[in-house]
């Protein structure tokens, strides 16, 4: 007899050697399956929040004081998006967990970070941020951070912080025309303004934040329907004419006209820096709410 | 003196900084927007955000009295940054950059390389004052005994005399500044610049005092040892210059050395470090006789503490980690020079490498990429890109890419197309947004809140002969009607004959095009032979007192080199006071585009250059929309409008998506 066949029989016996291993093998795939499966997808779903804003409005400040907690570091011009994992205050609790037991133990691990992405607010690195908008990754909302310093009526940097805002806002309307599916998977989008510099003599109260910012998307979007064709224009079929943001036919624009988007606008004010320490309360509790 | 030193990341958090004296952050900040993002100046081959440069070849950044030295490392996306008054002539922070960055990436690199964090725990204040001592000691010893030059390049051959001219031997900073001329390398050590025997004589003692104690007192002391050789070894400022310049000049192979973990060289190199034996070069044997036990001793005490007194060994010990560090990365440097050669190893690496380029997961070196960057040049100029400009974004690009891995199934090709397309895109893309109907709503109707009295906006352009100026005037003229406003058009070409009434047919036609819409235009002119400024002047206190919305000035054309021509310019802009100057380039032009547009962005003055472009004719070159970038690249000035065809409604908003696709696509 060959070698061959006499494996073949042995391996056809009944033998309990063959039926034990036959039985774990059969037992330990699905568990095998399962942690593979399990710890891949859990990498990526950590919520995210992201940090957009004109240059100067203090993005990065922010950052850097929610991921420390006390004292932001110094920052100059960002020039690349950084991803930071923030664990939320002491005191917060999240919405996901508002019904859980005190005493369960998981409760103070789970949920409870997220990674806040800052992105470059200069002009000609705009795209990392609309890139985040364009394909989320388990996105929880939008932090527009905003200099209320310069936002008096006629100056530049309202001009610039509108005209953002208004890319942004136009962006999250069209989002469920747009062939990404992740893009479309955005149920509700929730925006906070953050009135940033509130402590400098000439900083906006977040009230007037945010009815100079609706007066002026209001001004953005008329010239922006009167201006000329794009030069790209009929070479992509793209509607022409629905760059409309808000209400069509509406005079002026009001943020709670992107409700009907699914996207709801929040204007509070704080600090990052400053005389006596930051105060940022308000911004960690809107956080703390949409995790 | 220094003012600033700050380690900051791309992603613009400040890691670690030092301040003298407090500066206004808008000196990095308008570092960073100008050199980094905007690429505003130009910088020379080999410069720029690349890995490994050495501050001294990154060009100086100058801004309000003050001088930014800055280098930067790209993988860890971190920048290094210093500044100091441009008053001071401080040639030593070129080499405090270098070293602080050799430094800082050793001991905190795998920190850096964390996700998701910005905290980098550094304790970093120590190992810098230890540099800004050791190297600002090193600059006065030069500075009193050479101060005819700072020149980098010379500083080895001028410490090298500085050394044979006589001078007290026991002073530290000289001990360890002589210390690696004679225990660097023993192949070149004879053709370094160190002078004769006779004149060398008193200065010589200095440098084998250490191994004088080396050889008797402390032969088993590991610790001494390693101190001697340490400190001994490349501490002093000028250590790497002079390195750079024997290497150059000594003509045999040089070899990599092996290093331990304490920094000490393996013992089986066959290369003696410890030169100052008295076998080893008939210079120093003799001295070495004549020094004085006594001396010895005496130099010793002084070579191990510190001048502060207080806390010595401790600070003798930071220096041993800070030479040993500088010391091991050099030695590294040199390894890797050194280390490029044979023949299976090479050849096994390509094939590796052509597996890879399909397979993806490539570490892209300069010559994996040149091949296939010149033909992204190539393509360039195909797409009527100037030269100048293809060869910066190709450089551009190369530096971004030497060094990254490419992804899974990626080709290289590939992952250079991407680059380059976002390059591009960065390129074209205005920093701020170009809302004309807004910046004219803003001046013509101020809000009640702000001083500014009402008054027209005026619009200017210029440009070459026959590029499409006063077309392209009317086609905004147009658009601008269609909005609904008041517009004066003037003609201030007073020269051409027949250039009002071309301008006078153009509004004529405007009128009956849009009298139904609401818009009023007229011509205002003086007739020819006046002179352009006066009349444009006169034209925008018209146009105020008429309650004109826009003023548009159509000027006569003018050759980019004619300097008799273009000097005209700057008192016409002094005159009319434009809101906005758009200069009309044609997409014709080819090479030229660079020069025009740089010609006519400083003919205004300081203080006064171009808005924008007009690029007209686009309908004409099909993809070959090159001008496009090469007028931008030439002055980072946007384009605000494209002309794409005859008719009045032919103007564009330039879409970047647009421009980018038709570059990049192949036929």
């Amino acid at each position: 007899m060959s070698p061959i066949t006499e494996w073949a029989a042995a391996l056809m016996n009944p033998s309990p050697v063959a039926l034990i291993i036959a039985i774990l093998v059969a037992l330990s795939i699905p568990i095998f399956l399962h942690s593979i499966v399990f710890r891949a997808s859990g990498l990526t779903t950590l919520p995210s929040i992201l940090l957009l804003g004109p240059s100067g409005s203090g993005k990065t400040s922010l950052l850097t004081l929610f991921e420390r907690g006390t004292n932001p570091a110094d920052t100059h011009t960002s020039q690349s998006p950084i991803a930071v994992e923030c664990h939320l205050p002491v005191g917060a609790t999240a919405t996901s967990d508002k019904y859980r037991s005190v005493n369960d133990p998981t409760a103070n691990s789970t949920y409870k970070k997220f990674l806040l992405i800052d992105t470059p607010g200069h002009g000609k690195l705009r795209h990392h941020a609309l890139d985040n908008l364009t394909n989320p990754q388990n996105l929880k909302g939008i932090i527009f951070v905003a200099d209320a310093a310069t936002l008096s009526a006629g100056d530049e940097g309202l001009r610039q912080t509108a005209d953002y805002l208004h890319d942004v806002l136009l962006l999250l309307q069209k989002r469920m025309e747009s062939k990404n599916k992740a893009a479309k998977k955005l149920r509700d989008i929730p925006v906070l303004i953050a009135a940033n510099k509130m402590d400098l003599f000439t900083a906006l109260p977040a009230a007037l934040v945010k009815s100079t910012l609706e007066a002026e998307i209001t001004k953005i979007r008329t010239s922006r329907s009167k201006r000329l064709l794009d030069s790209g224009i009929g070479i992509e079929d793209d509607a022409e004419n629905d760059d409309w943001l808000g209400e069509i036919g509406s005079k002026e624009f009001k943020f709670s006209q992107m409700e009907e988007f699914d996207v709801l606008v929040e204007v509070a004010g704080g600090k990052v820096a400053g005389g006596d320490g930051p105060a940022v309360d308000k911004w960690w509790k809107w956080v703390s709410e949409r995790l | 003196m220094l003012d600033t030193f700050e380690i900051l990341t791309t992603s613009g958090v400040v890691l670690w900084s030092k301040t003298y004296s407090a500066i206004s952050p808008a000196i990095i900040n308008s570092l960073i927007t100008n050199v980094f993002i905007e690429e505003r100046t130009l910088t020379h081959p080999g410069s720029g955000v690349a890995d490994d440069v050495s501050a001294a070849n990154n060009p100086p950044y100058k801004y309000d009295q003050h001088t930014v030295k800055w280098t930067a490392v790209k993988e860890l996306g971190i920048i290094f940054v210093a500044v100091y008054r441009s008053l001071l002539h401080l040639s030593w922070i070129d080499k405090l950059v270098d070293n602080i960055k050799t430094l800082f990436v050793d001991l905190y690199g795998d920190q850096l390389k964390k996700p998701h964090t910005t905290v980098v725990e550094c304790h970093f204040d120590e190992y810098f004052d230890q540099q800004v001592r050791e190297l600002e000691k090193t600059a006065l010893n030069q500075d009193t005994r050479a101060p005819q030059s700072t020149n980098s390049l010379q500083e080895s051959s001028i410490s090298g005399a500085g050394d044979a001219r006589d001078e007290p031997p026991p002073l530290p900073g000289l001990l360890s500044k002589g210390g690696p001329k004679y225990n660097k390398d023993s192949t070149s050590n004879e053709s370094t610049p160190i002078a004769t025997p006779d004149t060398s004589r008193p200065s010589t003692p200095a440098s084998h005092l250490l191994v004088g104690k080396g050889g008797p007192g402390g032969k088993g002391s590991r610790r001494a040892r390693k101190a001697a050789i340490a400190s001994t070894y490349a501490s002093s400022g000028d250590e790497s210059h002079s390195r750079r310049t024997r290497a150059a000049k000594s003509a045999g192979p040089k070899k990599g050395r092996k290093w331990d973990a304490d920094g000490l060289a393996d013992e089986d190199s066959d290369t003696p470090l410890d030169y100052s034996a008295p076998a080893n070069g008939a210079t120093s044997g003799e001295d070495e006789g004549q020094t004085l036990p006594g001396s010895v001793e005496q130099v010793d005490q002084e070579s191990w503490g510190s001048k502060t007194g207080k806390g010595q060994f401790v600070l003798k010990d930071l220096d041993d980690q800070v030479n040993s560090i500088l010391a091991s990365a050099d030695a590294k440097k040199g390894q890797t020079t050194a280390a490029s050669s044979g023949i299976v190893g090479s050849s096994i690496s390509a094939i590796g490498g052509l597996f890879r380029n399909v397979v993806g997961g490539k570490t892209l070196t300069k010559e994996d990429l040149d091949k296939a960057m010149k033909g992204m040049e190539d393509h360039l100029l195909r797409k009527n890109v100037a030269r100048e400009a293809a060869v910066r974004l190709c450089e551009g690009v190369e530096r971004e890419l030497i060094g990254v891995k490419t992804g899974n199934f990626e080709s290289v090709q590939a992952r250079i197309q991407t680059a380059m397309e976002s390059s591009l895109r960065k390129i074209l893309t205005p920093t701020s947004s170009l809302d004309l109907l807004r910046e004219i709503d803003a001046v013509t109707s101020p809000s009640s809140l702000s001083l500014q009295k009402r008054r027209p906006y005026v619009i200017s352009i210029v440009g070459v002969n026959g590029v499409g100026k006063s077309t392209n005037l009317s086609k905004i003229c147009f658009f601008l009607l269609q909005n609904k406003y008041k517009v004066l058009v003037v003609a201030c070409d007073t020269f051409r004959s027949g250039a009002v009434e071309q301008l006078a047919v153009h509004v004529r036609n405007l009128k009956e095009l849009t009298v139904r819409e609401g818009g009023k235009v007229e011509l205002y002119q003086k007739g020819y032979g006046k002179d352009a400024a006066n009349v444009a002047k006169d034209a925008v206190t018209f146009a105020a007192q008429e309650g004109f919305d826009v003023v548009l000035i159509d000027t006569a054309g003018r050759r980019h080199n004619d300097q008799r021509l273009m000097s005209s310019l700057e008192k016409f802009a002094k005159f009319a006071q434009p809101d906005k100057i758009l200069m009309v380039g044609e997409a014709l032009v080819g090479t030229d585009s660079v020069a025009q547009a740089r010609n006519f962005n400083v003919a205004f003055g300081s203080g006064r250059s171009l808005d924008g472009f007009i690029i007209s004719k686009c309908d004409t070159v099909g993809d070959m929309v090159g001008t496009l970038v090469s007028m931008v690249h030439a002055t980072n000035v946007p384009v605000l409008f494209v002309g794409v065809g005859q008719h009045y409604s032919d103007l564009r908003n330039l879409s970047v998506k647009w421009a980018v696709e038709k570059l990049l696509s192949s036929n």
